[in-house]
C-alpha cells in the first residue's frame, strides 16, 4: 500500500566532478532515487538489446511485415500540382479493375502542396492496387504557389492560405504568407527566452558580429514508412501501427471514427524509425491511417496501407529549413552581453518547429537576448517535429555566430564558450571533449595548413529539456515459477526502452535483464508515453521501477518466513534473496516466488510525479574534425566527439549508440540532405534515397560517445532523456570545423561542393566561383 | 557491392526458363503463353496472369503463384512469408531487400521474382535463427549494431557476402562492402564493429 506522507530524501547528485547533496521531495509512495552513493549491478551497465536476436534474424515483426488472412492493401493517389482546385475525382475505373473492393476520396476543395492526399483504393495485392491507383482521374484547376522561402517572403507572393486558414498561432500578426513573431512555447522549466535590453547590451559589446544563416530543409527518411493494417472484428477495431505513440494513434483513430476509445487497439510490436514523423495518428501530411480503416471497414477486410518511398518524402513531415539573422555582442574580455536572433522557418503548410531554443537557453546569463521568430508558410509538405524540433537549426544559426564572434574577439572558441557557460554539467565537457578531439591540434590561424586537403576541427554546443510524462503507469507479474514479466504501453522506436525498462526491473529484483520478458507496444497496457522529446526513458523507468519495487516488496515478505529473517532485512542479488547481514542464508527468487498463494503476483505502480532535481535543462557538446579539398569542394567529417550527461544511464550500450547515431544524422544533414523543390511545377525533384542523399557507410567518420558521469535525480531513476540534446550541436560543430580548416565560412546547409568552392572562390582562396 | 542484379542474366537464362516453362503445371502456365510474331518461336512471354514457379530459397524448394511482373523482394515477403528483407527506397538505392543470389548480395526489388528460377536464394531467414545465430548475427546483437533494426537484415546480408568473399577485411575494406546499404538511425560504426568481431571469431 502507499504511503500517504510525502517522503524527503537526501540525494548526492549532479555532475561526479562537483557533487551537491539534495534534499528531494517526491509524491507519497515513491521511493528514495538512485544517487551517485548508490550500489548498480545492472543500471549503467552495457546490456544488448533483448529483442536483438529477432531483429538480426529477420523475424521482428514490424508493421510492415503484418500478414492476416485475406489482407488487402492499399494505395493513395496523391496531387500532382502544388496548389489548386480539385475540380472531379472519377474513381469509376478503378473500381471496375478486377480485384478492387473499396475505394475513398477527399472532400477537400482545395490542393496545397504535391503530394496531397486525393483519393485511395484498397485491392486483393500490392501490384492490383498500384494499378488501381493509376486508373483513379482527377481533374484540377492549377493555382498560382509558391515553393520557396525567399520567394513566399516577398510582398506579392501567391498566398499558401486564405483569411483565417493558416495553421500557425491565431494570435500571431499576420503578413502575407509570413507569420510572426510568434510566441515560443514553455518547454519544461528552464530559464532562457527573450530578456533584458539587447540595445543596452550592443552598447554596452566592444565587438560586434552579424550575419545570416541558410539551411535546407531535411527529411526524416525514415526507413520504415508510415503505415498501418486495420483490422476490424465487429465493431471492435485492431490497427497495427508503425507509430511512436500507440495511445496518441488511438485517440486520434477513435475520435476520427466516432468510436469509444475502448474498442480501438493500436499495436506497435517493432517500429522502423520515427524521429518524429509518427507523432500522428496517421501523418502530418495524410490521413492514411483513418483512411485504411474506412476502407478496412467498407471492403469487409483488413487493409493494410504502408506508404511508398516517394509518399514518405513527401507528406510525412520534415524538419523546417530556416533563414537566420544573428547579432551578437561582447566585451572585450569575451563576456556576451546581447544576443538578437531572428528566424524565419520554412514549414509548408505545417506549423514550423521554433529555432530560438539555442540562442535563448545555451548561456542563460547574458542579460540582453532577443529572440524574434517567424514562419513562412509555402506549398510544400507540411513540418512536424524532428529530434529535438528547431534547435538543430536554431544551434547551426547561433553556434555558427558565437564562432564568428570569437574569431573576431581573436578568443580561443572553446575558451569564449567556457567563460559564458554556467551549466552544472557543459563546464566540465570541454576539457574532456577536447581532450578526446586533440583541440590543440585545430589550427590557431583557421585556413592556415597548406595543401589541397586541408582539416581543421570545430565545437558547438547544443541544449534541451527535461521533458516528462507523468500520467503513465508500468505492471510487473511474477509468476509462481519465479519468471517476471513487464507490462508498459509505451513503444520501442529503436532507443531499446524494451531493455532499459528490464535492466530497471532486474536491478530491483536481482535478476538478470534477460529474467525479464518486457511487453511495450499495445495499448491494452498500462499507459506509457508517446516517444517524442526525450521522455520516453525518464517517463517509463520511474513507474518500472516502483512496479518492480513493489513485487519486490511482496515476494520479501513471502521469503520472510523462509529465512527466519524479517523482510526489510533481505537484499536482491544475482537471482537470490539473501539476509544483507548474512549474506550466506539465501534463497532463489524462484523458491520465494513458489511460496505465493496464487499464480501470479501483478503490481500495477502509476509514475509518480517529477520533482526538484539539479537543473531542467539538458547540455550536450560537440566537436568535429573534417578535411576539405580545396580543388573539388568535398568536405569529409574524420571524426566526432560527443559529450553529453543524461543522469544516471540506464543502459550505456544504447545510450552511446544514439549519441553515435545522432552525430551521424546530423553530418549527413550538414554535408548532403536537401529537399529540393522545382520552382518551376511546385513537385519534389528528389522523393527516394537515390537523390535525396543520406550519409552512407562510405561517408563515415570516427564516432566517439562520451557521457560523463552524474546523477540528475527529478525521478527515483536519476535518469534524463538524452537522444535530443545530442543532435542539436551537430551541424554547427561540422560548420565551424570547416572555418577552421578553410578560414572561410559557409553559412549555408548542406555544405556541398558547389557551395564550398563558390565560397572559397569569393574569399580569394582557391575553388572556383 | 554490387547490389544490382547481374546486369546480364545468366547465360542459362532463357534455357532454363523454357525449360521450367516445359515443367511446371502446363495449364496454368499455357494461359500465360502469348506467342509474338517478331521473337524467336521459343520464346515464352509470361503473363499477365499469376502464373505457379518454383524458387530454391534458404535450401528449401517452394513453389509460388505470382504474376511475372512481382518482384523477388514481393514474391519473398508477400507470398512466401519471408518479411526479414523490407521493402525501403523500392529502387536498388538503400540495400533493404538485399538478398543473396547464388551467394552474391542483389537488391531483391530490382529482380523478378521469375528471373530468380534456377538461382539458390539466401535470406536473413536461412543465415540463422534467434536460437542459433550465425557469427555476423550474433556480432550484431553483442556489439548493439543497430537500432530500429529495420536495416539489420540487409546489413546483416551484406555483411554476411563481404566476409564470405573477405575473411579478413580492414575498415576500409568493410565500408566499401556495405556501402549499398543506409542506416537511418546511424549505426554504421556499430556495424562495422560488429564485421570485425564476426570476422575475428571465424578466424
Amino acid at each position: 500500500m502507499a504511503e500517504q506522507r510525502a517522503p524527503s530524501f537526501q540525494v548526492k547528485v549532479g555532475p561526479v566532478e562537483n557533487p551537491v547533496i539534495l534534499e528531494v521531495h517526491p509524491a507519497p509512495g515513491d521511493i528514495k532515487p538512485w544517487d551517485l552513493d548508490s550500489r548498480l549491478t545492472q543500471v549503467t551497465g552495457r546490456h544488448p538489446r533483448l529483442e536483438g536476436a529477432q531483429k538480426v534474424t529477420g523475424r521482428a515483426q514490424y508493421t510492415y511485415d503484418v500478414r492476416l488472412p485475406g489482407m488487402l492493401w492499399a494505395k493513395m493517389v496523391r496531387a500532382p500540382i502544388p496548389a489548386g482546385k480539385i475540380v472531379r475525382i472519377d474513381t469509376s475505373k478503378a473500381e471496375r479493375l478486377a480485384g478492387v473492393k473499396a475505394v475513398w476520396t477527399t472532400d477537400a476543395k482545395q490542393v496545397r502542396f504535391a503530394g496531397q492526399d486525393i483519393a485511395a483504393v484498397a485491392a486483393v495485392s500490392q501490384e492490383i492496387a498500384e494499378d488501381a491507383a493509376r486508373l483513379v482521374e482527377v481533374q484540377y484547376e492549377p493555382g498560382p504557389f509558391v515553393t520557396s522561402l525567399e520567394e513566399a517572403m516577398a510582398p506579392n507572393a501567391p498566398l499558401v492560405f486564405g483569411e483565417g486558414q493558416a495553421p500557425a498561432p491565431p494570435n500571431a500578426p499576420r503578413n502575407g504568407n509570413v507569420t510572426g513573431p510568434v510566441v515560443p512555447p514553455q518547454l519544461g522549466t528552464v530559464r532562457g527566452g527573450s530578456r533584458g535590453d539587447i540595445e543596452k547590451g550592443f552598447a554596452e559589446a566592444n565587438t560586434i558580429h552579424e550575419a545570416t544563416y541558410r539551411l535546407a530543409v531535411h527529411t526524416h527518411a525514415v526507413l520504415e514508412t508510415h503505415g498501418v493494417v486495420a483490422h476490424w472484428e465487429g465493431d471492435q477495431l485492431t490497427v497495427y501501427a508503425s507509430t511512436q505513440g500507440v495511445f496518441q494513434v488511438r485517440a486520434g483513430l477513435a475520435e476520427a471514427l466516432g468510436l469509444a476509445r475502448r474498442q480501438v487497439r493500436v499495436i506497435t510490436e517493432h517500429m522502423g524509425g520515427g524521429f518524429g514523423s509518427k507523432l500522428y495518428p496517421s501523418a502530418v501530411g495524410s490521413a492514411f491511417a483513418i483512411v485504411a480503416c474506412r476502407l478496412a471497414k467498407k471492403a469487409g477486410a483488413p487493409v493494410k496501407f504502408m506508404l511508398d518511398r516517394h509518399e514518405e518524402q513527401l507528406c510525412t513531415g520534415n524538419a523546417p529549413g530556416a533563414l537566420m539573422a544573428v547579432r551578437l555582442g561582447a566585451t572585450a574580455d569575451g563576456t556576451l552581453t546581447a544576443i538578437h536572433f531572428r528566424s524565419y522557418t520554412e514549414g509548408g503548410i505545417g506549423q514550423s518547429a521554433r529555432t530560438g531554443g539555442p540562442a535563448g537557453n545555451i548561456y542563460p546569463q547574458c542579460p540582453n537576448v532577443k529572440l524574434e521568430e517567424y514562419e513562412v508558410a509555402t506549398n510544400a509538405g507540411p513540418t512536424c517535429a524532428l529530434r529535438a524540433p528547431g534547435h538543430p537549426q536554431g544551434a547551426f544559426g547561433f553556434e555558427c555566430a558565437m564562432d564568428e564572434l570569437a574569431h573576431r574577439l581573436r578568443m580561443d572558441p572553446l575558451e569564449f564558450r567556457r567563460k559564458n557557460d554556467s551549466h552544472p554539467f557543459r563546464r566540465f565537457y570541454y576539457d574532456v571533449g577536447a581532450k578526446a578531439i586533440g583541440w590543440e591540434r585545430r589550427n590557431t590561424v583557421p585556413g592556415n595548413p597548406p595543401g589541397v586537403k586541408k582539416r581543421g576541427i570545430g565545437v558547438a554546443n547544443g541544449n534541451w529539456y527535461v521533458l516528462v510524462r507523468e500520467a503513465v503507469a508500468a505492471e510487473v507479474r511474477v509468476h509462481r515459477d519465479g519468471s517476471v514479466e513487464l507490462f508498459h504501453g509505451t513503444q520501442d522506436i529503436g532507443t531499446g526502452i524494451r531493455t532499459a525498462l528490464a535492466v530497471i526491473a532486474a536491478e530491483e529484483l536481482g535478476l538478470r535483464p534477460a529474467d525479464i520478458t518486457v511487453h511495450v507496444g499495445d495499448t491494452r497496457f498500462p499507459p506509457g508515453p508517446t516517444s517524442g522529446g526525450s521522455v520516453t526513458t525518464n517517463s517509463s523507468g520511474p513507474a518500472a521501477r516502483l512496479a518492480a519495487h513493489e513485487a519486490r516488496m511482496r515476494i520479501a515478505a513471502l521469503a520472510g518466513p523462509l529465512l527466519k529473517a524479517n523482510p526489510e532485512e533481505l537484499e536482491f542479488a544475482d537471482g537470490h534473496i539473501l539476509v544483507a547481514a548474512e549474506p550466506a542464508r539465501k534463497v532463489l527468487f524462484r523458491e520465494a516466488a513458489q511460496k505465493m498463494p496464487g499464480e501470479v503476483i501483478g503490481c500495477l505502480a502509476d509514475r509518480k510525479r517529477q520533482f526538484e532535481t539539479v537543473r531542467q535543462d539538458l547540455a550536450a557538446t560537440q566537436f568535429a574534425e573534417v578535411e576539405v579539398d580545396v580543388e573539388t569542394g568535398v568536405v569529409r567529417v574524420l571524426k566526432m566527439v560527443g559529450v553529453n550527461n543524461c543522469g544516471i544511464p540506464i543502459n550505456s550500450l544504447t545510450a552511446e549508440n544514439q549519441l553515435i547515431g545522432a552525430q551521424i544524422q546530423g553530418a549527413s544533414w550538414a554535408l548532403f540532405e536537401h529537399r529540393t523543390l522545382d520552382r518551376n511545377v511546385g513537385t519534389m525533384v528528389n522523393p527516394n534515397l537515390e537523390a535525396y542523399k543520406l550519409l552512407g557507410p562510405a561517408d563515415m567518420f570516427e564516432a566517439v560517445a562520451i557521457f560523463t558521469e552524474g546523477a540528475n535525480a527529478g525521478n527515483n531513476t536519476s535518469a534524463t532523456g538524452m537522444a535530443e540534446p545530442v543532435f542539436v550541436p551537430t551541424l554547427a560543430a561540422i560548420a565551424n570545423a570547416v572555418f577552421n580548416a578553410t578560414g572561410v565560412r559557409l553559412r549555408q546547409l548542406p555544405m556541398t561542393p558547389d557551395r564550398v568552392l563558390a565560397a572559397l572562390a569569393e574569399a580569394g582562396k582557391g575553388g572556383k566561383a | 557491392m554490387p547490389k544490382r542484379p547481374p546486369e546480364n542474366p545468366p547465360s542459362s537464362f532463357q534455357v532454363s526458363r523454357r525449360t521450367f516453362l516445359k515443367t511446371v503445371g502446363v495449364g496454368a502456365a499455357a494461359t500465360g503463353l502469348v506467342a509474338q510474331g517478331a521473337r524467336p518461336a521459343e520464346t515464352a512471354i509470361l503473363g499477365p496472369d499469376a502464373v505457379p514457379f518454383t524458387l530454391r530459397v534458404n535450401g528449401v524448394r517452394q513453389t509460388v503463384t505470382v504474376e511475372p511482373r512481382v518482384t523477388l523482394l514481393r514474391a519473398l515477403r508477400n507470398h512466401l512469408g519471408l518479411t526479414g528483407a523490407k521493402e525501403v527506397c523500392e529502387r536498388g538505392a538503400c540495400g533493404g531487400c538485399t538478398v543473396l543470389f547464388d551467394g552474391e548480395p542483389i537488391c531483391a526489388c530490382l529482380m523478378l521474382a521469375v528471373d530468380a528460377v534456377g538461382h539458390e536464394i539466401m535470406t536473413v531467414e536461412g543465415l540463422g535463427t534467434p536460437e542459433k545465430l550465425s557469427p555476423v548475427q550474433a556480432a550484431f546483437v553483442e556489439c548493439d549494431a543497430f537500432q530500429c533494426g529495420f536495416c539489420t537484415p540487409g546489413f546483416v546480408v551484406a555483411s554476411t557476402a563481404l566476409l564470405n568473399k573477405n575473411p579478413t577485411p580492414n575498415l576500409e575494406e568493410i565500408k566499401a562492402g556495405l556501402t549499398g546499404n543506409l542506416c537511418r538511425c546511424g549505426t554504421y560504426s556499430r556495424i562495422f564493429e560488429a564485421v570485425r568481431t564476426a570476422a575475428e571469431r571465424k578466424g
